[in-house]
């Protein structure tokens, strides 16, 4: 079972070590056109400066913690800028007039809601132009929600545990379940240095794994016609064999691909992408969902020709949606939905915040799970087109 | 003695369309089974389900004694298969092809090299086994086609048309080769349109028409069949088309045929006392330029049974 897999592995391998154009899309296309963005739109080190705006209709002692905690941070010194605005209404004007790059928008009675244990929710304003000040007040807000959800969570169970109401709070604090004190813990600008560079790097490494992993494929597709599939498949082999050698390679050639292209983007630029082990396990989950779709795909082509045009097409429409070609900001919030059916939203997303949070591979488990869904259903799906095409 | 292949009861159908219908034989160890039939008639259809390229929606498979369907790869292991088409990577040596092949195939790694280098030398072509397949000839491609059906030395070869294109030199290799592989015990089963070539190799041979065998037997069983009917062959000069109509209506002739522009083929009764009838039948009408009559063969018990000519 082993040998004739492998056997069709070295081949398809050696047939695409052999193709040096396949090799320039695998490996200098993709890390090319990363460095391009990255240097025309990313830039090294801008200066970075945000403005945040800052709304407070809550007036309660929350928004003034954080508040505090922004302004006493040595990090953000001379970096962050905080607007107060009286609404979010003012807030968006200035959003677009470009006088904030995003602003921050505490709703009335957040504080007694929080203070109940019923949670509340923080508001976040970006804009497309300034993805640099959103990177930065997402990061605050996602430290607020944290608080928050810890905060809810000692409240109820102090409520559940007896403590009269009255006395939760002081209860609460002075057991040290988060006061209204904001620790950045991970210093915010990291994230704004998921600059450019790794953005882009991480959108070309999504968009690029379709093609190579999709040209094994149509490699299956030309064996077809050339008649050598029915060769071997009339052999005393699995009928799975010549599909899954081929999908060996294409998997390990796109896994290599989105590699160079992280490894480039570390070198060239001196990002970090953050977390080594969850930034390659968020890659492979994303280049088996790649695997999937490109042979979903070629399980239902006629001709390898057709599959190629498809794929191609599917790649960008992913790229596209999925945010690896523009930010997904930036794309209205219609299109922001759809984007959760490509897989490059959710590595782009993962693979930037991991970048921006130094957090681990916890961090990205939904990303991971999600794609791997996606592969599982894609999977299937041309299992039951090759048992009904290729392999009838 | 168990036979090499035993199918029976094989019927395909594709949408609507019936390719192949009912169709069954057996061949035995060292037995050549020729299969004649037109473009269209299921040979290859046939051949795709004995394989196991194709499931049969009716029928059962045994080779050696081991069921197609439940044990696929025992079964196949006993079979050398040579599409109907070149299937071979043309970017690849000869060589290489071969021992990817043989190496798909399970040769042991040992064995491999040797076997290569034997079937290199059996096909003729040691001298060019290091060129890349593309540079080859119509007839050394077909030649290395069949190659790569033999290094795991299998009990059944299945030919399907392997010479078509090639040169009566390639292709007069071809079947010497063909012919010395059944001398040393193997089974073969064989298809093509040239008649001669049926002739000269098989044993035993099925007409298959329109999905179904029509007729089996040996050459002799198959040509007893036309009885005393003669082919004849005219060569004609003028309104071919209305010479054919009018060639129809003599009295003795069955079948008439157009082969060319200007040839006609009849397939008569007592055909050399029907020359005079049919003369002057064409005459006003085309010259006959010339005439051959030919005693019963197996090209006219094709003719005769499927009312078509092998070659269009
Ligand atoms: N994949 C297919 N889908 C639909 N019909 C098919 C398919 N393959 C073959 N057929 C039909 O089945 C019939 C038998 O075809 P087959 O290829 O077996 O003929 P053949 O005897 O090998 O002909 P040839 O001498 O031209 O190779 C034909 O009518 C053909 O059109
Ligand atoms: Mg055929």
């Amino acid at each position: 079972m082993l040998r004739p897999l492998l056997t069709v592995s070295a081949l398809e391998l050696r047939t695409r070590i052999r193709d040096r154009t396949a090799l320039v899309i695998a490996i200098v296309v993709p890390v090319a056109m990363a460095t391009l963005f990255g240097v025309a739109l990313g830039g090294d080190d801008p200066p970075l400066r945000a403005t945040v705006g800052f709304v407070d209709l809550d007036g309660g002692e929350f928004p003034a913690g954080v508040r505090r905690e922004l302004t006493a941070s040595t990090e953000l010194e001379g970096v962050l800028t905080l607007r107060d605005l009286p609404g979010r209404e003012q807030a968006q004007t200035a959003l677009d007039a470009g006088d904030i790059g995003a602003a921050i928008v505490f709703p009335a009675g957040f504080s007694t809601s929080v203070g109940a244990g019923e949670g509340g929710q923080v508001g976040v304003l970006t804009s497309a132009d300034t993805p640099l000040a959103g990177v930065v007040a997402n990061a605050v807000v996602d430290r607020i929600s944290a608080l928050v959800r810890a905060r809810t969570l000692a409240v109820r169970a102090s409520l559940d545990a007896g403590v009269p109401a009255s006395e939760v709070k002081e209860f609460v604090e002075r057991n040290g379940a988060g006061g209204p004190a904001l620790t950045l813990a991970n210093d915010p600008m990291a994230g704004g240095k998921v600059d450019l560079s790794v953005y882009y790097g991480a959108g070309m490494a999504a968009l690029f794994a379709f093609f190579v992993v999709g040209a094994s494929f149509r490699s299956l597709l030309i064996e077809r016609k050339q008649g050598t599939l029915d060769r071997m498949r009339a052999g005393p082999i699995h009928a799975w064999v010549p599909i899954a050698g081929k999908a060996v390679v294409g998997f390990g050639l796109a896994m290599v691909s989105v590699c160079v292209t992280w490894a480039s983007s570390v070198l060239i630029f001196g990002s970090s992408w953050g977390d080594p082990v969850a930034v390659f396990t968020l890659l492979l989950a994303h280049v088996l969902a790649a695997t999937a779709i490109t042979m979903l795909v070629a399980s239902r082509a006629r001709t390898d020709a057709q599959a190629d045009g498809v794929i191609m097409v599917i790649s960008f429409v992913a790229a596209f949606f999925g945010g690896s070609l523009v930010p997904l900001y930036s794309l209205p919030d219609v299109l922001q939905k759809l984007a959760l059916f490509t897989p490059n939203a959710w590595t782009t997303t993962g693979l930037t915040g991991l970048a921006g949070s130094g957090a681990g591979l916890a961090s990205v488990a939904a990303p991971i799970g999600v794609l791997c869904a996606i592969a599982v259903v894609a999977f299937g799906l041309s299992a039951m087109g090759f048992r009904k095409g290729l392999l009838g | 003695m168990t036979n090499t292949l035993t199918c029976a009861n094989l019927s395909k159908r594709y949408g609507g369309a019936i390719a192949v219908r009912d169709v069954g034989f057996t061949i035995a160890p060292g037995e050549a089974y020729g299969l004649l039939g037109p473009n269209g008639a299921g040979k290859t259809t046939t051949i795709s389900m004995l394989v196991g390229l194709l499931k049969p929606d009716t029928g059962t498979v045994v080779v050696g004694g081991t069921d197609l369907a439940a044990e696929p790869m025992a079964a196949k292991a006993k079979i050398g298969y040579v599409p109907q088409e070149i299937a071979l990577y043309p970017d690849l040596t000869g060589r290489e092809n071969l021992r990817f092949f043989g190496r798909l195939f399970g040769l042991p790694r040992k064995a491999l090299r040797g076997r290569v280098e034997e079937v290199l030398d059996l096909v003729g072509l040691a001298d060019r086994a290091d060129a890349k397949l593309d540079t080859y000839s119509g007839g050394m491609k077909r030649r290395i086609n069949i190659g790569a059906a033999l290094l795991h030395r299998p009990e059944l070869l299945i030919l399907d048309e392997p010479t078509v294109g090639v040169d009566p030199q390639s292709r007069k290799s071809i079947l010497d080769g063909v012919e010395r592989l059944v001398a040393d015990g193997m089974a073969l089963l064989y298809t093509s349109h040239y008649m001669e070539e049926v002739e000269r190799l098989c044993h035993r041979v099925a007409i298959i028409d329109h999905g179904a065998i029509v007729a089996e037997g040996t050459r002799h069983e198959l040509i007893e069949l036309v009885g005393g009917v003669d082919r004849i062959e005219l060569t004609l000069d003028g309104d071919v088309e209305t010479a054919l109509a009018k060639l129809h209506g003599v009295g003795g002739v069955t079948e008439a045929v157009r082969t060319s522009a200007g040839s006609v083929r009849l397939i008569a009764e007592g055909g050399r006392y029907l020359l005079p009838a049919i003369i002057s039948t064409v005459d006003g009408i085309a010259t006959v330029t010339a005439v051959e009559v030919v005693e019963p063969d197996l090209e006219a018990t094709f003719l005769h049974l499927t009312g078509s000519t092998l070659r269009d």
